[in-house]
Formats: C-alpha cells, structure tokens, sequence
C-alpha cells in the first residue's frame, strides 16, 4: 500500500488532556506511522498542534482513531471548511 | 497595474508565489497576499477609487488579481443605511446598518469573497471551482461560476434542507449530498480538496477569497464620505470577514485615506455556538473548538479556521466579543425589520443582538458612531421566523367586518409611536 501524508490541527481542549502524554501513547501503539510536529502551542488549559501524520493510509487511521478515542479533537488542517 | 507580490505565511512568514495553496509547507499556518503599498502610495487614492466601476472591483487596487475582474461585476456597494429609527430605540446618537442582505445576485456578503475567488480561479488556469457549504456558499459558488463558464462542484451534508439546495441547485453545479455527521463531511472536503485540481474557494483559492471581504470595509469607508465608524460589530463563522473588514480599515489608514479614529471591531456569535467570543472573554488566544446548538446556522462553525485571527484583530483594536442567546437573534431579526425595513437572516439578527448588549454594557458609548454589519438575508431563514409572527386577521368581504377589526385593535393598540 502507498504511504499517505495527512495534516491535522490535534487540539488539547482541558487540562486534563494537557497533562496526558497521549502522542507517546499513539506512538507505541501505532509506531509505524510517524509523526512531524510543525506548530504547537500549549498552555495550563488547553494546546494545540499542527502535526503531520505519514504511513500506511490504515495505519494512518488508526492512529487518528486512537487520539479522537482518547480526547482531542482531530481535525484536517483546513479545520471546519464547511461554510454556509 | 497590479500591487500584489505573491503569499506569505502568517506565522514563519515564509514567502510563496501565487497559486492555488493556503497553507504554508513547514508550519502549516494560513498565508496571506502580500501587497506592494509603498507602489501604492499616492496611486491609490479617493480619487482613483472613485473613478472605478460601481461595483466591488472599484477596490481591485487593493484585491489580489492582476488582468480584469471576470466574476462580480454586479456585486457590491450594498446599502449603508443611517438607521435612524433604531437609533431611537437603542438611544445612540449615530448607527448604521451595512446590509449585504441586498448584495447581487445571492444575497450575502459571500459575493464578495467568491467574486476575487472565481476572478483569480480563472487567472491561474482552474476550470472547476467548487466549496462544501450548507447555503450562502453554496448559493455564490454556482451563481458566479454559471456566469463565469466554470464547472462548479459544490459539497453539502446529506440532510440539508430541499430549500437550502434549491438555492444552489438553480445555477446547475454537480451537487453531491455527503452522508455522515459534519466531522465525516468536513473530512472528505478536505481529502477532496487535497486529490483533485479544483480551486476549492474557501481552502486552497483562500488566501485570495479572504480578501474579497477588504470590499465590505472600504464600502463602509467610501459611503461614510472616507471616514470609519468608531465601532463596528460583525458576525463571526469561519473567522474570514472580522479580520478582514479591520485589515482594509488599517490599510486605507495607512495609504491617508481615510483618518485614524482607532476603530474598535466586535465580533458576534450566538451563544449555542460562541467558540471565539469565549476566548476573548477569557483572555486566551486559542479556540476551544464547539459542537454547535443554536439558529444560527450561517455562523455555527465549532473550531473557525481564521478564529485565533478574529481574536488578534479584536485584541488590537480594543474591541471585544459578545454573544446572543437565540431568543435574541430572533427578537433582533423583528427589531430590524420593523424599524429600518431590513430583514436578515440569523446572523444579522446575532450581530444586532450583541450590539444592543454591547451598547448596553457600555462596552459600545452611546455617543459614537456605530455600525453593524448585516451579511445576509432573511428571505432564506423564514424557519426562523415563522412562528414568531402574529398571524394576519381574517374577516369576512365587508367594510362592517372590517370596521370592527380596526374598533378592535384601536382599543388595544394606541396610536403607532413615532418610529
């Protein structure tokens, strides 16, 4: 399978989340996908990342299923791009 | 001629040539155009706007293209109204309604922004536009690419109303219905957007289309005789006209144009879906993202992509943030329609709302000019109101019937006061 690329805005929303190392997480457990972080800025209550995901295009998934199921807001980097 | 000199990145402020990209490759930050003002100086003056087109283009000196407008020109310079009966009843001594409910041919202020986006579409080659949009969009996008020769594409969610689609459907796009909840739909626009060559207006043409709503401030500008109101309130969704009604604002200040008052923006957001009103209030420049619960579906966008910017503009200039239950969107819809004759859609009616909070907060003084912006029109919202009204009353065909109607109403509503 090709490799793809994906860039995603991750957002951070508490200070709970703040304090999880949840990409260290997603790393062991998908550690064939890498992860590029090319903005960040993260306070007490809340952070947020521009991240760029790169693997196999399931793999890739997989990874972003385990940060949405474990708190943060994954969302392409475009954010919401559905205008009225 | 053209002043423009290519994109540059919001963040690391890397330079880009102009074409069809919004985000920078190393930081992922949004760009924006470049202009050459110091070329500009003494060039683009009063005079020379005003010798332009009465339409939007008038501005092109400011907008980001270089050969001739081929989209929009029959769009803008809206209506700015000195709405003088409102000004009665909120006791301000000097309000104005900039109504982009009239702007040709869809009615919002989205001709504005599509009109540079389809204009620069067709200078870099693209044959195809298209956006994902659950109306005014939408509405835009079809419109002015029929006009254009353009194939347009436009994405909306599965369960959008018939009379949303209709809107768009009119102009003849390829229409394509995305199953899902919003984050799947939002999702695929963006893989779209990425595989395929289209100029997406409002995502890889952005950097461009944002500027389109420069128009919305220099109109305001120009038709206050080449002044700026002290405040100005203005709806916020996806973050792109705020930042860029103050951007225009600051660059006709910088060219002399118009003198510096230090205008004060606002933002307005209805409170089922407040994410940037509730960082400026708590003093944070981030945006927590939302999952939208209000009427004002024009302005529910959970996590703006220009939101951090609304936040800065509004920071910079001293203004602040307000929002507006949906309640008072709707009491805000009638109040406009019955005292200046203007109806809007929600989004005006939450501009309105928070302004009569601002007023009343004393966050705005009563004794400064004011204006609001209205950036759509109600005749495309009439769910919102339609069991807000009193019905009409039915009576039989003749004048005793309707004799008593008036005895009758005359004996529970007094003379109308005089606004």
């Amino acid at each position: 399978m090709a490799k793809v690329q994906k860039r995603v805005w991750l957002t951070f929303g508490n200070r709970s989340l703040v304090e999880k190392p949840i990409l260290w997480r997603m790393a062991r457990a998908h550690p064939d996908v890498s992860f590029d972080i090319r903005q960040a800025s993260v306070t007490a209550e809340i952070g947020i990342m521009a991240v760029l995901f790169e693997g196999e295009a399931d793999d890739v998934c997989q990874a972003l299923k385990f940060l949405t199921s474990a708190g943060l807001t994954v969302e392409p980097i475009e954010k919401n791009m559905i205008e009225s | 001629m053209s002043y423009v000199r290519g994109l540059k990145c919001r963040e690391c402020g890397q330079n880009y040539p102009e074409k069809g990209v919004h985000v920078c490759e190393t930081c992922f930050g949004p760009l924006e155009v470049q202009y050459d003002y110091a070329a500009m100086r003494g060039k683009v003056t009063r005079e020379s706007i005003e010798a332009g087109p009465r339409n939007l283009w008038r501005y092109r000196d400011l907008l980001p293209i270089h050969g001739e407008p081929k989209s929009g020109l029959h769009s803008g310079l809206t209506p700015l109204k000195r709405a003088r009966n409102l000004e009665k009843v909120l006791g301000v001594r000097e309000l104005y309604i900039k109504d982009d409910a009239a702007n040709y041919p869809t009615w919002s202020y989205k001709e504005r922004v599509v009109s540079v986006a389809i204009t620069k579409a067709i200078e870099l080659g693209y044959d195809t536009v298209g956006c994902a949009s659950t109306g005014n969009l939408a509405n835009s996008v079809a419109a002015h690419a029929a006009e254009a020769g353009l194939r347009a594409f436009v994405m909306i969610p599965h369960d959008l109303e018939q009379g949303k689609v209709l809107g768009s459907l009119i102009f003849n796009p390829t229409m394509v219905r995305i199953q899902g909840n919003y984050d799947d739909v939002n999702r695929l626009c963006s893989e779209i957007a990425d595989k395929y060559r289209w100029a997406i207006v409002n995502v890889n043409l952005r950097p461009f289309y944002t500027e389109g709503a420069k128009t919305f401030g220099f109109e305001i500008a120009e038709q206050m005789g080449w002044q700026l109101p002290k405040h100005t309130v203005c709806p916020t969704a996806g973050g792109t006209i705020l930042p860029k009604i103050y951007k225009g604002y600051r660059e006709l200040i910088d060219l002399g144009i118009v003198a510096d008052n230090q205008p004060r923006i606002y933002s307005a957001q209805a409170a089922g879906c407040n994410p940037v009103v509730e960082a400026i209030r708590a003093g944070r420049d981030l945006i927590k993202p939302q999952k939208p619960k209000t009427i004002a579906k024009s302005i529910a966008i959970g996590n703006p992509a220009d939101g951090f910017y609304v936040v800065q503009a509004v920071k910079e200039s001293g203004g602040w943030g307000e929002d507006a239950t949906d309640t008072e969107i709707v009491d805000a819809i009638k109040l406009l329609a019955r005292t200046e004759g203007t109806w809007t859609e929600p989004a005006g009616g939450t501009t309105l709302a928070a302004t009569i909070k601002l007023i009343e907060s004393g966050r705005i003084p009563r004794d400064e000019s004011i204006c609001v912006c209205i950036t759509g029109n109600g005749l495309k919202t009439v769910e919102v109101v339609v069991d807000q009204l009193e019905p009409p009353a039915s009576i039989p065909p003749s004048l005793e019937a309707f004799d008593a109607l008036m005895a009758g109403r005359e004996s529970v509503d007094p003379a109308p006061a005089s606004v």
